[in-house]
């Protein structure tokens, strides 16, 4: 067994170096490949960033009633931060909401007007942050129900649309990124399987000779392994020469699109392994299997 | 002599000695004892040609047998049977007691073992040497390393080529080169060499090279089987001629010439 793995190694190298020619394309093709792939897979990233991003400013806002008491304040706060569907409960007070008025009135250039108010009229609120924004009604059910609830911001239509917005981009960005590993896969065996084809001499002398299967196969499978094993380490180290200042680039351009490598580091790594280790042996095992099954 | 082979077929030629200490691959001994058997086979292949039709061929150890006949005969249908590179549509090929059709996919390999084979175009792999291309038979069968060195040797010294040893396929002749691939086939020490038109690319005074080549390696007790065109070397040897047309065996004959008397 270890001599035949040692055989099945050396043959394997051996027929790397022996067609190099052959052997760089399939590297070259495949670390192209594996760009592609990766690179799609870190703007894939990104959008769900963003979508979760968008997702995270739904709140449920509840107006507490003047009438309220700390303490009953304080127990609703509490009841609501322990629902699952909860992420984070902030309570604003009416100072607060007034400050925030005056604020946005300013950032608007607009007059101030509340200084012909002699009473503040705003009320405190229970803004409440969702895990999922599809699960407002729940919460939104529970506030309604509390005596010290004023009334709570209808937000249905506005979750709807956001949710109908993020699914299809998700979906999109699903199908956009599995089209691309179809393509990906199917480039990559036929690389493969071109390598294989200029040895059809060789595969032919092993089975006139009576080569068993495993010693044809083999060789070539860790060839596969080889060549996608490089391509997936060329392709990490380009990524990480790039990240950086790529990630400034996406920073500075988008701006709320805080696409971070470094984050998902070790997500793309283990794609770009896995895709380069599977594809290679995938397309190495399909291309031989032509020649053994008689 | 008579179309119907099989029955009386020539047993005068069989050897009965004994192998010799001096042989290089010694095969197993001489047991007198079919080797080949063919029944009734037929071969059609899947775009409905019959290559083969009811043959009918029985290859006792030791044999040294021509088959002849024009292209498309059925002579190379016939050897990638032998091999199981195909199998027959109906009937029996026997190779060593062995039916190769019941043969389960992973014992191919060892029945192909026990069979060495050349070709017309030699068939060498031009990035290895010429001792490389005779290891590499043994080295993709899991021969040990320590036996391939000194069995390529023995190889190379039965064919006169240890002073090529290290030399590549393109800077060697023709005959060489043919010379290198019996090397390769001989190097498992198999009991029948099938060659399909091994002197086809070479002019005729290498082909007689060849051809003494193959009768010394059936002297040795090795069955030797070889397709040619060539009717001067058929007519000139006298040895079993096996004819073929359109996918029949029209003749078999002890002696025989390449072209039918009478």
């Amino acid at each position: 067994m270890i001599g035949f793995l040692a055989f099945s190694v050396s043959r394997a190298w051996q027929g790397f170096w022996r067609n190099v020619a052959m052997s760089l394309a399939a590297t070259a093709t495949m670390t192209l490949m594996l760009l592609l792939l990766a690179g799609f897979f870190i703007v894939q990233n990104g959008l769900l960033a963003g979508l979760a991003f968008v997702e995270q400013k739904v709140e449920v806002v509840a107006d507490l009633k003047a009438s309220a008491s700390e303490t009953d304040v304080t127990a609703l706060e509490a009841r609501i931060t322990a629902l699952p569907e909860v992420r984070e409960v902030a309570f604003v007070s009416k100072d607060e909401a007034l400050r925030r008025f005056r604020e946005a009135r300013a950032a608007q250039g607009e007059e101030d007007l509340t200084r012909y108010l002699d009473a503040n009229p705003l009320h405190a609120s229970l803004e409440v942050k969702l895990r999922d924004p599809s699960d407002f009604g729940t919460v939104m059910d529970t506030l309604r129900a509390d005596p010290a609830v004023e009334r709570v911001k209808n937000i249905t239509d506005l979750v709807n649309r956001v949710i109908t917005v993020t699914d299809f981009l998700r979906t999109a960005g699903l199908a956009i990124l599995a089209v691309i590993g179809a393509i990906v896969l199917f480039i990559i065996i036929n690389t493969i399987r071109l390598a294989v084809v200029g040895r059809a001499e060789e595969i032919e002398v092993m089975r006139l000779v009576g080569a068993s299967d495993a010693f044809i196969r083999w060789p070539f499978v860790f060839e596969g392994a080889l060549v996608g094993l490089l391509g997936a380490a060329i392709t990490l180290a380009t990524i990480a020469a790039l990240a950086d200042p790529l990630g400034a680039f996406m920073f500075e351009f988008f701006r709320v699109l805080p696409i971070r490598v470094g984050a998902i580091a070790r997500d793309v790594s283990l794609l770009v392994l896995g895709a380069g280790l599977g594809l290679g042996v995938t397309g190495a095992w399909i291309s031989v299997r032509t020649y053994l099954i008689r | 002599m008579t179309l119907d082979a099989v029955t009386d077929r020539p047993t005068e030629e069989r050897s009965a000695e004994s192998p010799t200490e001096s042989g290089a691959w010694q095969p197993t001994p001489i047991k007198r004892r079919d080797l080949l058997v063919l029944n009734d086979v037929t071969k059609r292949y899947p775009n409905g040609r019959e290559a083969l039709r009811d043959v009918d061929l029985v290859v006792p150890e030791g044999d040294f047998v021509f088959l002849v006949g024009p292209s498309g005969a059925g002579k190379s249908t016939l050897m990638k049977l032998i091999i199981r590179d195909e199998l027959a549509t109906s009937g029996e090929v026997i190779l060593d007691g062995e039916d190769l059709a019941r043969l389960p996919r992973r014992k191919v390999p060892h029945v192909r073992r026990k069979i060495g084979t050349v070709f017309q175009d030699f068939k060498l792999l031009p990035t290895k040497t010429v001792r490389e291309n005779v290891a590499f038979a043994l080295e993709v069968t899991g021969t040990p390393r320590g036996r391939i060195g000194p069995a390529v040797a023995r190889a190379l010294r039965h064919v006169g080529l240890t002073q090529q040893a290290e030399q590549f396929p393109r800077q060697l002749s023709g005959g060489e080169q043919q010379r290198t691939a019996i090397a390769r086939a001989l190097v498992h020490d198999p009991r029948l060499v099938i060659a399909d038109e091994p002197t086809g690319n070479l002019d005729p005074l290498i082909s007689w090279e060849i051809i003494q080549l193959l009768l010394r390696i059936n002297e040795l007790g090795v069955t030797v089987l070889m397709a040619t065109h060539d009717a001067d070397v058929v007519t000139a040897l006298r040895k079993r001629v096996v004819a073929l047309e359109e996918g029949r065996i029209i003749r078999d004959e002890l002696g025989g010439g390449y072209h039918r008397r009478g």
